[in-house]
């Protein structure tokens, strides 16, 4: 269900919107489609129901939730063909939504990707003790829905992996499979030492780090070719001029496309209508970062945008107990992240699908 | 005077300094549930910082402090209770006022006596005062009961005693290779002088942590080395690990259908 861009014959009634170049820019003020979504609409037959289904999706919630949406957003353009002012009244528009529905001063950032800046992520595996503060303090911080009794309704967008550092014998030595003389599969082939992507995110032992354990933090890695961009439909999701790879939720038709392509597990979808305790609502939000969501729509880490933008570290940085966590900027030489990568041992999961991550495990 | 009445006089000095440790000790604990009783949650290693959670402003706490294990799990003010770190070498290009920490002084019990109630800087304050002649290990009973780690002081593992890190007349100091006094507030300074591998990472933010502003120029609160290690027992005995224990966070919700995380411990492999 890709937009065909053929199909949009109507006229370009905003002018600031009028771009000629298809969206090769990283700048997304400078990567503008030729068709609005209001153009795309009318080209194709109006209320053809699968182009609406993310509306649809918002429509689906709640009785007063849906009174308060208003009409206009479900007709908003997409975050990146927006001007300024349509940034703005969107920003107001959402401000005032979302104070009246969590009974606090909300506000909705829309700050912009800062020139020089490339944000860079670094993980020290070896200090990692596996107590999930990261995982929680990224509940805490964007607002994902936290419910407890349906499949689904608890999000989070950290995974700590568990893995066994595993055991090998002697006895296991001279058998294995088949047993007797040409052995193919040696008797040790199943100890789980070191091995990574197969182990436990559920663990609950008493004390972390446990003795026959090693802990392994994933989350989005804001690649430089990002494979969830490619596939998605409709180009909400794209890759900002400052490195992270954001979602404008409104356009996101829950397709789940993006979460079939990533290759790291880090996008959620939002199955059930998001629970989110008015008390426990972040009222610091940025219109791509950590705003609500809607049923319906696909989230994911973005390096704390609210934050980040605002010259912040993101929430698990700042709570990792052991420091394992290091933020900053890839174009400036001396930010803890460049220095890691000049000095430390740094590798990229599953580099060899050459998505190239800017989130580095190292360790010294 | 013989050996006895010498340490019960000590003792009879000290008691008092050390029931408020033990005070000190027991606050941490995470303070959860009742409305009245204020939320304190502790930061890096259980027992040595803590935050007491309060409104910035409706609806935005300083700081989140979690319900299961009394951890620290989100900043609201990264700087709460932060001072100039002072003066540290190499790290003259960072803007003034943007390198902050947690004073440690404030939160050794003992550390305000040290220096007047029995370290005067000419020896213990009985006659006749002695000040140790070199920095070999000794027995130091009255420590022990204060400081129970001196009892088998496992940092260096034998190679290290207490006058390679505290100075020798000014006992509320620590000591750098020079001889020179050192802030208990600037650890980093002391304990450079052993692991400067680790030194120089923690001042370019590698090992160690630092939170608030992310650019390098930024604010930012340094942790000191004694907010993450115990100085007189690193590698937490046995353990023999740089970082104690903690109680983990609670664990993912299960798939949809699953009842238990069995699932996840079998993983069939055909040959
Ligand atoms: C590796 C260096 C090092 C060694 C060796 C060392 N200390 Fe310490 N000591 C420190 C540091 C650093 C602090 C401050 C602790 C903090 O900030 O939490 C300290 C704090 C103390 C305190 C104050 C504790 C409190 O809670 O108020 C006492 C008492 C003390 N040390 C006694 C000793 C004795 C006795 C020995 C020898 C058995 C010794 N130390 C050996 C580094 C050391
Ligand atoms: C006088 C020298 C000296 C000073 C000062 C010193 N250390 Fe050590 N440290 C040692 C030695 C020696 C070892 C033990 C190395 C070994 O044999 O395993 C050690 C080991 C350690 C370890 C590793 C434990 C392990 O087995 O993995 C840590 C962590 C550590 N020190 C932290 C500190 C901190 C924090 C400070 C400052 C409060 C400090 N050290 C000050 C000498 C020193
Ligand atoms: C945010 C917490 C934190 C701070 C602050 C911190 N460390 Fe560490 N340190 C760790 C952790 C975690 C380890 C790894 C422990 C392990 O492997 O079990 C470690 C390990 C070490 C080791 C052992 C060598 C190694 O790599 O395992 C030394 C020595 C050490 N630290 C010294 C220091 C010194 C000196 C400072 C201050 C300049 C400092 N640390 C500050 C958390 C911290």
């Amino acid at each position: 269900m890709a937009i065909n861009k053929k199909a949009s014959a109507g006229p370009v009634k905003d002018s600031a919107s009028e771009c000629v170049a298809q969206p090769a820019s990283a700048d997304p003020s400078k990567a503008v489609l030729k068709t609005s979504r209001r153009d795309f609409l009318r080209a194709g037959g109006m209320l053809s129901m699968s182009s609406l289904m993310g509306a649809g999706a918002l429509m689906a919630q709640s009785d007063d939730t849906k009174a308060t949406v208003e009409w206009a957003e479900h007709f908003q353009k997409n975050y990146r063909l927006m001007t300024q002012k349509e940034k703005n009244e969107a920003r107001l528009r959402l401000e005032k939504r979302y104070s009246a529905e969590y009974g606090k001063q909300v506000s909705v950032d829309t700050a912009d990707a800062q020139p020089g800046v490339l944000m860079g992520y670094a993980l020290n595996i070896r200090k990692c003790i596996g107590c999930r503060r990261c995982v929680h303090a990224c509940v805490e911080e964007n607002n994902q829905s936290r419910g407890k009794q349906r499949a689904g309704e608890k999000i989070e967008w950290i995974q700590v992996l568990r893995m066994e550092r595993g055991e090998f014998s002697a006895d296991k030595m001279n058998h294995g499979y088949p047993d007797g003389l040409g052995i193919q599969v040696g008797g040790n082939a199943y100890t789980p030492a070191g091995q990574i992507l197969e182990g436990q995110y559920h663990y609950e032992p008493e004390a972390v780090p446990e003795k026959d354990a090693t802990y392994m933090p994933i989350a989005c890695m804001q690649c430089e070719k990002p494979p969830c961009v490619k596939v998605c439909p409709v180009r909400t999701t794209y890759r900002e001029a400052d490195g992270p790879v954001v979602i404008d939720y409104n356009w996101c038709i829950g397709c789940r496309m993006c979460m079939g392509a990533c290759p790291y597990w880090a996008r959620r979808l939002n199955v059930t209508n998001p629970v989110l305790p008015k008390e426990e609502m972040n009222p610091v939000t940025h219109y791509l970062g950590n705003r609500p969501r809607m049923r319906g729509v696909v989230e994911k880490c973005h390096w704390c945008l609210q934050r980040t933008r605002q010259g912040r570290y993101p929430a698990c940085v700042e709570v990792c107990p052991v420091g394992a966590r290091k933020f900053g900027n890839l174009l400036d030489p001396e930010s803890e992240v460049s220095l890691i990568l000049a000095r430390k041992n740094v590798f990229r999961l599953k580099a060899e699908l050459n998505t190239f991550p800017k989130f580095f495990y190292f360790y010294d | 005077m013989n050996n006895f009445v010498f340490h019960t006089m000590i003792l009879a000095f000290c008691c008092e300094m050390a029931s408020t440790a033990v005070a000190a000790d027991a606050a941490p604990e995470p303070a959860k549930d009742t409305a009245k009783e204020p939320v304190v949650c502790f930061e890096s290693r259980k027992g040595a910082s803590e935050i007491t959670q309060r409104d910035i402003k409706p609806g935005l706490p300083n700081v989140k402090c979690s319900p299961t294990t009394g951890a620290a799990l989100w900043y609201g003010d990264p700087f709460e209770g932060t001072v100039p770190m002072g003066k540290m070498p190499l790290l003259d290009k960072i803007p003034p006022g943007h390198a902050l920490v947690k004073p440690r002084s404030d939160k050794l019990a003992l550390l305000p006596l040290c220096s007047t109630a029995c370290h005067n800087g000419v020896g213990p304050s009985f006659s006749p005062p002695t000040l140790p002649k070199d920095k070999k290990p000794t027995p130091i009973p009255t420590m022990e009961g204060l400081l129970p780690d001196a009892k088998d002081l496992q940092h260096g593992r034998g190679r290290i005693w207490c006058l390679d890190c505290h100075h020798t007349t000014k006992r509320n100091m620590l000591v750098d290779n020079f001889g020179d006094p050192v802030s208990i507030d600037q650890p980093q300074i002391l304990c450079g002088k052993c692991h400067g591998d680790k030194m120089r990472d923690w001042r370019d933010g590698i090992h160690g942590k630092r939170i608030g502003e992310w650019a390098s120029n930024g604010k930012k609160r340094w942790f000191t080395c004694t907010e993450c290690h115990n100085p007189h027992n690193v590698q937490d005995g046995h353990r023999n690990r740089g970082f104690v224990q903690l109680q983990p966070e609670p664990p993912p919700q299960l798939p949809k259908g699953m009842k238990d995380a069995k699932f996840e411990k079998t993983h069939p492999i055909p040959h």
